[in-house]
């Protein structure tokens, strides 16, 4: 499959715009920041044809389906909604740093999906539960969701770094890094965008259940830790909107809420794997 | 004094659930909690750790409904808790918010007009009357509702916008609730039920899956027939049950059940979930023996119906067709009667020649599984004709619109809440020694960075209004 291939590629475009992006941050050079900048913009651009491409693959094999349909797909949609949210971000902020903090998350989800063996990389017609209109809207909500509190991590431990500053620390790392309140304000932006779009995530989920199965909430494993997500991140949302918490309290919450994210994507299926093993 | 010491209890209670640390703690247990229902396999499936367990554990388990502890009552007690902390919370604010919204701000206030920033205040060559008439046909045609105060030397005018973003914190809270309502109605006057249909046949009841017996529906449905469908590498395709629904006997409606396309007949809705084959009535039977050829002669036999032996010694039947027997694969039970003589038992198995084997001594010299027990035929079972079962779910939940209206609801309020602020905007038309001076200004309850880039926008568009006027 040639989007396979290309996307294999990607992963070390998204590896070189980390590392372009940490030598900025380490040698204070703009120049290698503008150049991470232009990397990670051609490995989203060339991505995103990667993933179109995919697509028209799998009507050529009469299988026709948006290539959002099993874990590889989802891995490479993650690293695509990651970058492309950072490069938003980057162009609003006009701050480079962040890209030192993000671009591994991408670089590591494409390599797991490229490189982890195992790895069903071939594009697999759609089983009869996955043949629905909502699937799309599903996997897209999800993911932004997703994306935007892997923003939210890596804001969050900028956050916890910048405060190892003080006024005797010459290192141009941690000069670089922008001021706490600016990190935390854009925290609190990406933590709301991705609780709006978890929220839409589970909701279209449980449409679908609904269709599908006949109930909209069953308490599945992977429903009950989206919920679990989703409700650690509300009382982030709450102590800083009522509370008035702020700055490392949130970062510590954040970073937490971002492990649930971890464990809702991967680590209920080897909760899955366990069970049907000790049965 | 008995009164106030139950009002001051009452105060505590009513302090306790409208503080948002309250909340928070809620939050935070309900996650922890549902944690454990992830790990600890729930329901049906609790039964293969339940027997792994020592009885001290198992009873703890057992007595703290972990088996099942999202239906528990603790869990249905935390998120009461949660829901009763969420109204008072949102009556104990919900005047502040009031308040806040219904205030008439004045628009002659001099307040937001401090430290104002040069770009959001310029000058212009036109008259006081000319320049307040155009500063106010443009605002008027931006604000609904403009307030507008006159004085001798200035115009005040005060422009407002989202208003209504106050409420979208009460919007999210009450979508929350109105879930939780849709979900207690779905438990009290819903049900969940399955039912296996075979091709051909009809049903009127369905089996809960809470157990407590039959539920009679009230009508018949038949499934006609059903297909499934693969894939070149062998993944399901399609599942597709051929439904008919009956009322009194008389046929009232007639549905292809699909996985993702559910049907609803009388507020039932019907879904397509499973599937599975029992042997149906019919065999491929071959009979070797004398003058029968090499290979014997291949019949299609229906089960409890005579046939003639090949050299008419008799006749014989089969009694029963097993899909399975002692996991040995399909076997049917044939029973010979000849003209003059006893009858004969024996039962034939499709993989004889590897069932054979497989049997234990005593068994495979017993004439019960022995094909060739009447002489001089061998019975061979070629295969038996299987029927599909469609497995279909049976919902009725009343409480479904009522929770998507919830969630509706919560999308909204969650865009009010996040990305709606209530903007006030001021401009004044000041003269002062000869000079018109235009300046604007505005607070917002969140987003100040966009309320900087709103007031800056404005004072552009109106000084090029006030350039442009007259031309």
């Amino acid at each position: 499959m040639l989007s396979s291939t290309i996307l294999g590629y990607i992963t070390f475009a998204y590896f070189a715009s980390f590392i372009l992006y940490l030598l900025m941050m380490v040698m204070g050079r703009d120049f290698l920041g503008r150049l991470a900048t232009y990397v990670t913009f051609a490995g989203l651009t060339i991505q995103t044809f990667a993933i179109i491409l995919r697509w028209v693959e799998s009507y050529r094999l009469g299988i026709g389906h948006a290539p959002l349909s099993n874990l590889y797909e989802s891995l490479i949609f993650f690293a695509w909604t990651i970058i492309f949210l950072y490069m938003i971000i980057e162009l609003r902020t006009k701050t480079r740093t962040l890209g030192a903090f993000v671009t591994p998350l991408a670089f590591l989800a494409l390599a797991y999906a490229s490189f982890s063996p195992g790895m069903e990389t071939h594009i697999q017609p759609l089983i009869p539960a996955l043949k629905s209109n909502w699937l799309i809207a599903h996997v897209i909500t999800c993911f932004f969701g997703y994306a935007a509190f892997g923003l939210s991590l890596a804001l969050s431990i900028m956050y916890l770094i910048k405060r190892l500053e003080n006024d005797q620390s010459k290192s141009i790392f941690l000069k670089l890094i922008p001021r706490p309140g600016i990190l935390d304000e854009l925290n609190y932006q990406m933590v709301i965008i991705g609780f709006l779009m978890l929220a839409l995530g589970i909701i279209t989920g449980a449409v679908w259940a609904h269709s599908a199965w006949g109930s909209y909430w069953t308490w599945d494993p992977k429903e009950t830790w989206s919920l679990i997500t989703w409700l650690v991140y509300a009382s982030v949302i709450h102590s800083r909107m009522v509370r008035g918490w702020k700055g490392k309290k949130i970062s510590i919450l954040c970073i937490i809420g971002f492990c649930c994210v971890l464990f809702t994507y991967f680590g209920v299926n080897y909760l899955a794997g366990l069970h049907s093993y000790a049965k | 004094m008995p009164k106030s010491s139950t009002e001051k209890s009452q105060n505590l209670i009513w302090g306790l659930f409208s503080s948002v640390r309250l909340t928070i703690v809620l939050l935070i247990i309900l996650a922890i909690t549902s944690i454990l229902g992830t790990i600890i396999p729930q329901q049906d499936d609790a039964i293969s750790l339940a027997k792994q367990l020592n009885p001290g554990l198992f009873r703890l388990f057992q007595s703290l409904d972990l088996f099942d502890m999202y239906h528990s009552i603790w869990f249905r007690l935390l998120i009461g808790f949660l829901a009763l902390n969420l109204v008072i919370c949102s009556i104990d604010r919900f005047p502040n918010a009031l308040r806040r919204f219904r205030a008439v701000p004045k628009p002659d206030r001099s307040k937001p007009f401090e430290h104002l920033p040069s770009e959001q205040a310029f000058l212009t060559e036109a008259s006081l009357k000319e320049a307040s008439a155009t500063v106010a046909r443009f605002l008027r045609s931006r604000y609904k509702n403009l307030h507008h105060k006159e004085t001798q030397e200035t115009s005040y005018f005060l422009g407002e916008k989202g208003r209504f973003s106050h409420f979208g914190v009460y919007l999210v809270h009450l979508s929350v609730l109105i879930i939780l309502i849709g979900a207690l109605l779905g438990s009290f006057f819903g049900f969940e039920a399955y039912v296996n249909i075979l091709e051909g046949e009809r049903i009127d009841a369905v089996a809960l899956r809470k157990g407590g017996g039959p539920l009679k529906l009230g009508f018949e449905v038949a499934c006609d027939k059903f297909t499934v469908d693969f894939y070149e590498n062998g993944a399901p395709r399609e599942y597709r049950s051929e439904l008919r629904f009956f009322i009194e006997g008389k046929e009232a409606e007639k549905a292809d059940l699909l996985v993702n396309h559910p049907f609803q007949f009388k507020g039932i809705t019907f879904y397509q979930s499973s599937y599975g084959t029992v042997p149906g009535n019919k065999v491929s039977l071959r009979i070797a023996g004398p003058g029968l050829g090499p290979k014997g002669e291949t019949m299609g036999v229906e089960a409890d119906k005579p046939y003639d032996l090949p050299g008419g010694e008799g006749q014989f039947s089969v009694r029963d067709i097993r899909g399975d027997i002692m996991d040995l694969g399909p076997a049917i039970l044939i029973s010979v009667q000849p003209s003059d003589g006893k009858e004969t038992h024996f039962w034939v198995f499709q993989n004889w020649e590897i069932v054979k084997k497989r049997l234990p001594p005593p068994m495979a010299k017993s004439t019960k599984f022995n094909p060739s027990a009447f002489k001089p035929y061998t019975f061979f079972l070629d295969g038996v004709k299987t029927k599909y079962y469609t497995g279909l779910q049976v919902n009725k939940d009343p409480g479904v619109p009522m929770v998507w209206l919830g969630c509706f609801a919560m999308v909204l309020g969650f865009l009010m809440t996040f990305f709606m602020s209530h903007r006030k905007t001021w401009v004044q038309v000041s003269e002062k020694r000869d000079e018109i001076k235009i300046s604007v200004a505005g607070t917002a309850n969140k987003d100040q960075v966009g309320l900087k880039r709103h007031l800056e926008r404005l004072t552009n568009d109106l000084r090029n209004r006030l350039d442009e006027r007259g031309k």
